[in-house]
């Protein structure tokens, strides 16, 4: 930023009287004003009014309405007024809260003409006495903090600087620091990844009066640039939306000092997800844009400064990366080793088959059959010309052969009819070793585990000897129907007894989309009290239609 | 009102505990710098109570919860302002805490203390 050296020397030589005072309130009003959306959006819970920046900057709008048409060189006499008027208008609770800074500042003044650096420290200090007596509980973390870490920073600072000015900079460093640190004393602020925004205003105020002597821009939120490194483009990604086609990062340094108002007008003619950083001279621009305006940031720039570094990121492909590790972590398929491809009907299913290290999964099943084509896509691309097919649905297993028939590489399908066929498969997978004697060792597997399948009937039929009515619980082992039943339970229990599970050791329910958690839970411990020396487990298949797919081993 | 009903059976909170929450709210508001018992009004600068019940009735009429608060109030202070801040103060939190719409929260400002004298 530009700083004016002669003007800052004219600010040192000149004593601060009631006008010098009463711009340096100006000054301040307009810097907070000039923000005040930003410390709005601030806002969280501590102080429960939503627009801690309005009431604040509407209370100093009414100090310097009582100040703006006087003419008192006495800086005691200017503070009173500025005192009295903030009272009057004091809006909020945060506007409370300056009024009685305001006030505390204006006692420790009262008696002076003008104001120098004992004063200054005097005054802060009042400023911070008169605040904390108004309230029972002061809350820590706040506005209130900020006036103390500045009271205590004028004071420690007397015995060194020589003039207000410096003293103002001592001022506005301390509340700073002390913004930075309110997240530490007040959990909820951590929590929203916020400062206080009471403390916030009040730093604006005095930063406000230093860029009044500084000669800075009192026009131009600040806000609009971070440091280089506090920008959160990784965060900027999570909001993608429709025409955010690429993502463009151009870091350049500007041929002349960067207006950053104009800056800003002509990217968001561009794009969203502005952001603009700036460390040491050097600027970095993020925008999110269309297609057709990829290089219009670029282009822009190259007129305003030298750029030396830019960035394009196709966006709609890194989402899609993005989804697709946040469902599944599938193996890493080394070429030449066998790859394993499964069909899958529900989420958790897929979950289980994904930590089971299966290579890719078909989404697929009754009522769903995935094409050949599917399943081919599934396969294709994956580096290794070895693969297994899992159907684990009896109508896919002939899409599965015909897969197998059209590819170029070699496929062997494990006709697994149901899911806990697959599975068993998939836990005797050692993929060493020849492709069809892996395959066949995974099919041996499959035939230890019995298939239990709980659903609704949506006919009413008699087969198989079952007589069935529309809307009954029905059970299937291992694909034919050998109960009806008028519960879930009910049918579970003599599917189990169907299936001799007194016979076996294990018996593992997947639980449908349609069957709530807490429910196969319960029904799981009817088991478990009847199979008292059986082990009993509970996953969530998420498969539609069926409410339990049980595997029996 | 202070009264939830679920599958398990009833919830009832009592109208001393709302007037706890309301009492610590009351006392993080800035301006305030006490509470007053409401049958005290007068020479209540004596008599600021530190005790929830006392300064903070709170009643039940149907649904509707509503809550009375007698404070003292640093002088030199706008008096609407934090008078205002005090009913948001009380209600965010009263709602926050028991999920319940409170009806109306009433400030009685029962006197003003002068801690120092411009």
């Amino acid at each position: 930023m530009a700083v004016d050296p002669a003007r800052i020397d004219k600010f040192r030589r000149l004593p601060i009287d009631g006008q010098s005072l009463k711009r340096l309130i100006d000054a301040g009003l307009t810097w907070l004003r000039t923000n005040k959306d930003m410390v709005n959006a601030l806002n969280v819970f501590p102080v429960p009014d939503g627009d801690t920046g309005t009431n604040m900057t509407l209370t100093l709008q009414a100090a310097w309405n009582e100040i703006k048409d006087s003419g008192t060189s006495h800086l005691g006499e200017m503070a009173a007024l500025v005192s009295k008027g903030a009272l009057m208008g004091a809006r909020g609770n945060s506007g409370v809260i300056t009024s009685q800074i305001l006030r505390g500042f204006s006692r420790g003044c009262h008696d002076k003409a003008t104001l120098d650096v004992a004063t200054i420290a005097k005054a802060f200090g009042e400023a911070r006495d008169t605040a904390y007596k108004g309230v029972v509980r002061p809350v820590e973390g706040t506005i209130l903090t900020v006036i103390k870490e500045v009271a205590i920073a004028t004071e420690a600072a007397l015995g060194s600087v020589k003039d207000p000015i410096e003293m103002l900079e001592v001022a506005v460093r301390a509340a700073d620091e002390a913004v930075k640190k309110t997240p530490d004393l007040l959990p909820v602020l951590k929590q929203a990844g916020v400062v206080d925004s009471g403390g916030k205003g009040l730093f604006f105020i005095l930063e406000g009066m230093l860029r009044h002597v500084y000669g800075e821009s009192l026009e131009t939120p600040t806000t609009m640039v971070h440091s280089l490194s506090a920008m959160d483009l990784q965060g900027a990604l999570d909001e993608v939306e429709e025409g955010q086609d690429y993502e463009i990062v151009v870091d350049f340094v500007p041929t002349n000092e960067l207006n950053l108002a104009s800056f800003y007008a002509r990217l968001e003619e561009m794009g969203t997800s502005i952001q603009v950083g700036e460390g040491e001279g050097m600027y970095r621009m993020h925008i999110h844009v269309p297609l057709e305006k990829r290089y219009e940031p670029i282009d822009y720039i190259m007129e305003i400064g030298t750029v030396t570094k830019v960035a394009i990121e196709n966006l709609l492909a890194q989402m899609d990366d993005i989804q697709k590790s946040k469902q599944l972590q599938f193996t890493p398929v080394e070429p030449g080793s066998i790859a394993v491809v499964v069909v899958s009907p529900g989420q958790g299913l897929s979950r289980i088959f994904a930590s089971l290290g299966v290579a890719a999964i078909v989404a697929g099943g009754q009522s769903m059959n995935p094409s050949t084509q599917d399943i081919l896509n599934s396969f294709e691309n994956l580096p290794t010309d070895k693969v297994i097919i899992l159907p684990n649905n009896k109508n896919i297993v002939l899409a599965a052969n015909q897969a197998k028939e059209v590819t170029v590489k070699h496929v062997a399908v494990v006709p697994t009819r149901t899911v806990p066929q697959g599975l068993a498969a998939m836990l005797s997978l050692a993929p060493e070793g020849e492709l069809q004697a892996v395959a066949d060792k995974m099919a041996k597997a499959m035939a230890h585990v019995k298939t239990g399948e709980i659903t609704i009937a949506t006919r009413t039929v008699e087969i198989d000897g079952v007589s069935v009515k529309d809307g009954q619980v029905i059970a299937l082992l291992d694909g034919k129907l050998v109960v009806s039943a008028e519960s879930v339970e009910q049918g579970v229990m003599e599917l189990l007894e169907k299936a001799n599970a007194g016979e076996h050791e294990l018996i593992t329910f997947f639980y449908g989309e349609e069957m709530p958690h807490g429910e196969a839970n319960r029904i799981a411990d009817v088991v478990r009290e009847k199979y008292k020396s059986h082990e009993i487990e509970v996953q969530e298949g998420g498969q539609p239609h069926y409410q339990f797919i049980i595997s029996i081993e | 009102m202070g009264e939830e009903t679920t599958s398990l059976g009833g919830i009832q909170i009592s109208p001393d505990a709302v007037a706890t929450i309301a009492y610590h709210a009351t006392l993080e508001s800035y301006g305030v710098v006490g509470l007053a018992p409401k049958n005290l009004t007068d020479g209540i600068v004596a008599s600021i109570t530190r005790e929830p019940s006392r300064g903070v009735s709170v009643s039940y009429k149907g649904d509707d919860i509503d809550i009375d608060i007698h404070i003292i109030i640093e002088y030199g202070t706008r008096i609407n302002s934090v008078a205002q801040s005090v009913a948001n103060t009380v209600r965010f939190h009263v709602e926050k805490a028991l999920g319940l719409q409170v009806n109306s929260v009433n400030v009685h400002v029962a006197g003003l203390r002068i801690s120092n004298s411009d």
